[in-house]
């Protein structure tokens, strides 16, 4: 009996292989943008210049990782010409890498906030900030493993920790104002901090955004098909409408 | 692209196409949408050849070969009237040009119109320029329609052949592998053509090139072993098929 053509014999293809390089180099370029995210925010929160310089130098490396990701895709894209979940993989690798990237500058710009030793009376905003470090560095350490390891539960479930560290930016963002208010001498370290943990809040956007695209590689699902549009609050600390408003 | 707003042109019911006793095709349904190219794709062998010949009732001239099931046009059973009427109705274009060598370009095109009664001049001329404006080879070929159609260019033959087909003014143009004989630029013409071509006909193309139906095709769909797999719009297909078996053939996860 002649044997059935398309049955998965389980063997990789040349293809496979690279399809597997192409995650490979993404998940590498996600761990180079983790680690500055890590050591952007130990420099800029023990006022280490010497740390944030280390950090400031690996930006000429993250853009090199991205422009090869970028290449190399294409050429996937137009040597291969991919289709279903091949095509899905690279059209989402695209996109998870321009958030990687964008993860990356983000430690950066951390780093290149440091200016001045930590300030004692500021401690309480110092541990709010530590918190949202807790909770995004793992988020993005999570949505690499996702991304290397094919695995759509473990995406989907960086959703809800998003909402916690949008709450989290909240409380810090009022509570840097308040102290703003009381301490104006320490103007200059507050915007530091208010710039920081809204640094925090886009990093853990982009891991969710990571996310996003690696369960559209691996089911071809959008994240209107499984995640309502969440109520949004406003960006404004004080917010004329008082409450959360729906984005449209 | 959404299936249940079409109107359909084309219904394929229950359609069971044998070679002696064996079935090449068995029980297929489909519909093809009115002033839409679709695409029938799917590995040597699956049937596809054997569909696109049973829509114009040329499968049944093959020895020992018979059709179960029913092909409508616009709502009327195409088994149910004269063969050579429905072929009138639904034109077709090989995979390999094949003008007519003793003739020249001008006879090729009002071919059909001078099998099928007795045309005026003026009637074959109207029918020659517009059919081959359609099939946009007029600009190449306009100061030598009589020369003879063997000295046209490979790809230049095949847009001939769709001239001719189209002279007979049908409603429905089935293409079997039209491009699989030509170079790329010939093939892109083609392609143009068959863009141009599905604002007045309803298009049925077999293509062994999955990047043509993806460039050409409104709708796709997939054969294996003699059976339909999936059929839907083309970037569904092409982009979250539904079926495990479409994904393993146009990733080309074979074996």
């Amino acid at each position: 009996m002649s044997r059935d053509p398309l049955a998965d014999t389980g063997a990789p293809r040349g293809y496979d292989l690279q399809v597997r390089d192409l995650k490979h180099r993404a998940v590498q370029l996600g761990e180079w943008a983790f680690t500055m995210v890590h050591d952007g925010w130990r420099a800029y929160d023990t006022g280490d210049f010497t740390a944030a310089q280390t950090v400031l130098d690996r930006d000429a490396t993250l853009d090199r990782f991205d422009e090869d990701m970028e290449h190399a895709t294409t050429a996937f894209l137009v040597l291969r010409q991919p289709a279903a979940i091949d095509l899905r993989t690279a059209v989402a690798l695209l996109k998870i890498t321009t958030h990687l990237d964008r993860i990356g500058r983000l430690g950066f710009d951390m780093a290149r906030t440091t200016s001045s030793p930590p300030v004692p009376e500021l401690s309480d905003i110092r541990n709010l900030l530590q918190r949202m470090d807790d909770a995004v560095e793992p988020m993005v350490r999570q949505a690499l493993d996702a991304l290397a390891h094919d695995q759509v539960d473990t995406a989907r479930e960086l959703f809800a920790r998003d909402d916690a560290v949008d709450r989290m930016h909240r409380e810090v963002s009022q509570l840097i104002v308040a102290t703003l208010e009381k301490q104006p001498k320490q103007a200059r370290r507050l915007a530091s901090d208010l710039l920081v943990a809204r640094h925090f809040e886009r990093i853990a956007d982009n891991a969710c955004k990571v996310s996003e695209k690696t369960i559209y590689a691996l089911t071809g699902q959008r994240r209107s098909e499984y995640l309502p549009r969440h109520a949004t609050a406003p960006y404004a600390l004080e917010s004329p409408w008082g409450s959360p408003t729906k984005r449209k | 692209m959404e299936l249940s707003t079409e109107t359909p042109k084309m219904e394929v019911q229950n359609l069971t196409a044998y070679y002696g006793e064996s079935a090449a095709i068995q029980n297929i349904n489909l519909t093809f949408p009115e002033r839409r190219a679709t695409a029938i794709i799917g590995p040597s062998g699956c049937g596809k050849s054997t569909l696109i010949r049973c829509l114009n009732r040329l499968h049944e001239t093959a020895p020992k070969a018979r059709v179960e099931g029913s092909v409508f046009l616009d709502g009327e059973d195409l088994y149910g009237i004269d063969a050579t009427a429905v072929r009138r109705r639904v034109g077709m274009v090989f995979q390999k040009p094949n003008p007519f060598a003793t003739m020249s370009i001008y006879n090729n095109v009002s071919a059909p119109l001078r099998f099928n009664g007795r045309p005026s001049r003026e009637e074959m001329d109207a029918a020659v320029l517009r059919s081959l404006q359609q099939s946009a080879l007029w600009d190449e070929v306009k100061d030598r329609v009589d020369a003879a159609a063997t000295s046209l260019s490979g790809g230049q033959q095949q847009r001939l052949c769709i001239a001719r087909a189209l002279a007979a003014n049908p409603e429905v143009l089935l293409m079997d592998e039209p491009c699989s004989a030509l170079d790329p630029i010939a093939t892109a013409k083609i392609e143009e053509l068959i863009a141009q071509l599905k604002n007045n006909y309803t298009v049925v193309i077999v293509t062994h090139n999955m990047q043509q139906a993806a460039r050409v095709a409104d709708y796709t769909a997939f054969l294996y072993l003699g059976k339909l797999v999936e059929f839907g719009p083309t970037e569904q297909l092409f982009e979250r098929p539904q079926e495990k078996l479409t994904e393993s053939y146009i990733t080309g996860r074979f074996g």
